[in-house]
């Protein structure tokens, strides 16, 4: 007889906590997107111009858009990288704070092609590894090139190619000219 | 003292027969049965061939007959209540007159319980169960590779702990569960998302396959998989059943419990509780480890039941939990990784075992209650209500958190879905009225889904509702059965938001489903089974509305809100042989026509997006053609010795494209050989006897796949030996409660991939990134009080 109390007490403490788990409809938090990524070249003892890649309305629909970049023939220039939300009109989330905190855990990568060379990182992470959110290039002659930039999460530092470890949160293309 | 008198003639005749039949088995034994004195027939004496099993029952006038005998001595018994057991010896050669002298045993009959089973009803599907010995032996794994053991089944796998059962083809939402009876509602529409079912609470797994909407509604386009608690005790008393298992790689350990009982007396309740904990690390393939592959599972069921003469009920409750660790190399962020991934084809280091559980990860959990009444109606048959109520939750880690999380929204996951699904099912079974015997029923839904994170699907209400309607018809022993039945369904979906988005769309679905079924019994040992049946299936909301990159899988998938229901028609032909002694086997050929079947279409252009360009698949209908045959068999060729085999084979062809479908399965063949060293023959109907068992299983390339679909080719073929034995004994001189017949405690060892091969299977998704698990060895111990 005992048994079936404590199967009774069993059975009413379920139907409490059945009832209990029931839909929580807290807000709908679907994360955050980086819609937009902002190099801002600034010449050495000189001015900066900003060049972005957007995709406002986030993965298929419209496709990203991006500036050409315009660079001076050589000349040197430090490179600024920024990661933003600018999904909503008006409400800029600036994620580049936060590679900078956890920044043991990312990357910023350049693949260069043509007129144009791979920028040298100048920051380091935690551990003393290059970061990317600053680097600097010095342009030659004039022509054109391509310009890729990804934003990788958990590579391997250690790895002699880092860039082709971890993933991808970030993989953007420009045009780059040199005048 | 009354005797009884019976008289049996034998007469030898020439009939057809059958070409498996041994030679000169073309005999029919019959005759009649007589009270001495008054030479009033008896009716309802039983009588009985002990060689061959067979029994008769005369009938009103105290006739009987045998039919198909092979020649030669046979001993026959008669007997009837009240009497003795007497038995003869007889030389069935020419015409034979035989007359038993029944007595009765003692005038003073107090109460005489009747303990009876009525005929097995051959089913008409093709349908395979795991029971006793053979579910022991792989309790303790998923319940997909729990099924995968049955001929026609495989499974679709995300590494090693996620598998959802593969029914000739199909899977998801195009296969359905039972639960105990209950329609499992849950997140099936993912590939990754595994059955929330603790394989523990099942006695029984039955795999039915082929479309089958009928009396289980609509969906059911491959098969129904039916998982099936024991019945409830039915002694008073006490009594239980404790499992340990453990497993090599992954070091997993498992746990279940369970204990019931029945009180005596006037309210006769019985009751049963029931738990399962499981506890894995990571998997090791044969050169390296799969980091965070790892699991954890806490299940638990409660029930209580009450019989009566008139009625029963019975509530039932369940809860289910688990994370599952999904190895971190397969979670990659676009096509560039992807292909990186697939050029490396495994983890850069071997790695090393842990059973820390991290990103990416799942958590799921699934509560079921239940109650069900049944009311027999007397003359008018039987009644059955059930209520059911579940909530599925689903909540995806991924392996990054999304930039801009809080910190204190740190440990939620990036997805959480639920559903919350009510179910009330009514059915009338009606007594057998000129020799149809059948059952009508309703059934309605009504369900809930809610997606909190992620916005990959939108938010839905759904309603569904049908009426069923299933007759067989049945005159024993005519040698041949019929059964037709029908189901009309509608079904409601108000799809609502996705994420912030309004969608706010009604969308109403509706068909008929229908089944037409024939057994021939071609011999008590053989028969033939024809069916034809046609089920249906509406878009799920993911077909219908997906718009993002899946996770996981690097390609961007797009819905499309005008889909079609689905709708198969599927013939089978089945041929199952058992001779009850030595050798048993089962063949069955299959065609299943999906006209609109929805799947993933390849697109021209990838899609771009931030994180860089996806191949880009579109839902899209085709009709599709799904033809195979599945084989088993087991054999006793010596003594000791069984040899068993089978044999899976699908050709999936989409009309449409004039291309084969993606992922389905190869062919594959098993092969297995058992020595039962104490029983004289292996079916040892108890289990317990010890044995040792070496299995082959042989996998083919998937040669047959389509273009430009897949990210790299079908991995190779592979062979894998697999070694069993197990043996049951007791400790000290107890005596088990169940009986003494039945030894408490049952050790059972396996050793899968025994010679620790390197492979990969086309039916994994992560098949790309890693190997197959190597070697595992387990030791499983049961201990029944």
């Amino acid at each position: 007889m005992k048994n079936f109390k404590f199967l009774f007490a069993i059975l009413a403490l379920n139907a409490l906590l059945f009832t209990a788990c029931d839909k929580d409809n807290g807000d709908d938090n679907e994360g955050e997107l980086i819609t937009t990524v902002k190099l801002t070249f600034t010449e050495v003892g000189g001015g900066s111009t900003e060049f972005t890649v957007k995709d406002l309305d986030g993965d298929g629909g419209d496709p990203p858009v991006a500036d050409d970049i315009t660079l001076k023939a050589n000349t040197a220039y430090t490179i600024g990288v920024e990661f933003l939300d600018e999904s909503e009109a008006g409400h800029i989330h600036d994620f580049t704070e936060e590679v900078q905190e956890e920044s043991n855990d990312h990357l910023v990568c350049f693949v260069a092609s043509g007129a144009i060379s791979a920028p040298v990182i100048g920051d380091l992470d935690g551990n003393g590894k290059p970061l990317g959110l600053e680097s600097a290039v010095s342009t030659g002659d004039t022509g054109t090139g391509v310009l890729q930039i990804t934003l990788k999460h958990l590579p391997e530092k250690t790895n002699p190619e880092p860039c082709s470890t971890g993933d991808t949160d970030v993989d953007v293309t420009f045009l780059v000219t040199i005048e | 003292m009354p005797r009884l008198n019976c008289i049996i003639l034998s007469i030898l005749g020439l009939l057809p027969y059958w070409g498996f039949t041994q030679h000169n088995c073309h005999a029919t034994l019959f005759g009649t049965v007589t009270e001495e004195g008054t030479e009033e027939p008896v009716p309802f004496a039983e009588v009985f061939i002990v060689q061959t099993g067979q029994g008769a029952v005369t009938d009103d006038k105290g006739r009987f007959v045998f039919t198909e005998l092979c020649e030669g001595d046979y001993t026959v018994t008669c007997h009837h209540i009240g009497c003795s057991h007497l038995s003869s010896e007889i030389k069935v050669v020419g015409e034979t007159n035989l007359c038993f002298h029944l007595q009765h045993e003692s005038l003073n009959l107090s109460e005489i319980t009747v303990h009876a089973k009525p005929i097995e009803l051959r089913s008409m599907q093709a349908q395979q169960s795991l029971t006793g010995e053979k579910l022991s032996a792989v309790k303790g794994q998923t319940l997909g590779d729990l099924l995968k053991t049955l001929p026609g089944v495989t499974t679709l796998n995300t590494g090693g702990s996620i598998s959802k059962p593969i029914i000739r083809g199909l899977h998801s939402s195009r296969v359905l569960m039972l639960n105990n009876g209950v329609r499992q509602e849950g997140q099936q529409w993912g590939s990754e998302h595994a059955p929330e079912i603790d394989p523990y609470i099942a006695d029984k797994v039955t795999v039915v396959y082929g479309a089958n909407s009928v009396r289980y509604g609509a969906d059911a386009l491959g098969g129904v998989v039916v998982v099936e608690p024991r019945a409830m005790r039915g002694e008073p008393g006490m009594g239980g059943e404790a499992n340990l298992t453990a497993f090599g790689n992954g070091r997993v350990g498992v746990t279940s419990a369970m204990v019931e009982g029945k009180m005596k007396g006037k309210l006769p309740l019985s009751g049963r509780l029931q738990g399962t904990l499981k506890r894995g690390g990571d998997q090791r393939t044969p050169d390296y480890f799969l980091q965070n592959t790892g699991t954890k599972e806490i299940n638990y069921s409660a029930a209580i039941g009450l019989e009566q003469e008139r009625w029963n009920t019975e509530v039932f409750f369940s809860q289910f939990f688990t994370d599952i660790g999904i190895y971190r190399g397969s979670h990659i962020g676009n096509l560039t990784d992807l292909q990186q991934a697939i050029e490396q084809g495994r983890p850069t280091d071997d790695g090393s075992f842990s059973y820390k559980l991290g990103r990416p990860m799942q958590r799921v959990a699934h509560y079921l209650f239940k109650a069900k009444t049944a009311l027999k109606t007397g003359t008018a048959g039987a009644m059955t209500l059930q209520y059911a109520r579940q909530f599925n939750r689903r909540g995806e880690f991924d392996a990054h958190k999304r930039y801009g999380t809080l910190p204190s929204e740190l440990e939620n996951p990036e997805m959480l879905f639920e559903i919350t699904t009510h179910t009330l099912d009514l059915a009338w079974e009606h007594k057998s009225w000129r020799h149809f015997t059948g059952s009508l029923g309703a059934q309605g839904m009504a369900q809930r889904n809610t997606t909190d994170r992620g916005g990959l699907i939108p938010d839905y209400e759904g309603q569904t509702a049908g009426v069923f309607w299933v007759e067989r018809w049945r005159k024993y022993p005519f040698p041949l059965e019929f059964e037709a039945g029908v189901r009309y369904d509608v079904r409601r979906m108000d799809v609502q938001n996705r994420g912030n988005e309004v969608i706010d769309k009604q969308l109403n679905f509706d068909n008929l489903s229908g089944t037409l079924g024939m057994v021939y019994i071609v011999a008590e040992q053989f028969d033939l089974k024809l069916h034809w049946g046609s089920a249906w299936r509406a878009p799920n909301v993911n077909e219908l509305f997906s718009d993002g990159v899946h996770h996981g899988s690097a390609s961007y998938e797009k819905g499309r809100t005008d889909l079609k229901s689905e709708r198969a028609n599927n013939i089978t032909l089945t041929l199952d042989f058992d001779n009850a002694r030595n050798w048993s086997a089962s063949f069955s050929l299959y065609r299943n026509l999906i006209q609109d079947f929805i799947y993933l279409k390849p697109q021209d252009k990838p899609v771009l997006t931030i994180r860089g360009a996806f191949p880009s698949f579109a839902y899209d209908q085709t009709d599709a053609r799904l033809t195979g045959f599945d084989w088993n068999s087991a054999w006793n060729f010596a003594k000791k010795w069984e040899v068993s085999s089978s044999a899976s084979l699908l050709r999936a062809w989409n009309k449409k494209a004039d291309d084969w479908l993606v992922l389905m399965p190869a062919d594959r063949f098993n092969l297995g050989l058992t020595f039962s060293p104490k029983a004289e023959k292996s079916k040892d109907e108890t289990g317990n006897a010890p044995y040792l068992k070496m299995g082959i299983e042989r996998v083919f390339e998937q040669t047959r796949t389509p273009e430009n679909v897949d990210f790299a080719p079908a991995p190779n073929a592979y062979t894998l030996v697999n070694f069993e034995a197990g043996t049951s004994f007791r400790v000290g001189s107890r005596q088990s409660a169940v009986g003494s017949r039945q030894p408490p405690i049952h050790l059972t060892i396996t050793i899968n991939n025994l010679l620790n091969s390197a492979y990969r299977d086309y039916l994994n998704r992560l098949r790309y990134f890693t190997h197959e698990a190597g070697r595992n060895v387990s030791v499983r111990l049961k201990y029944s009080f």
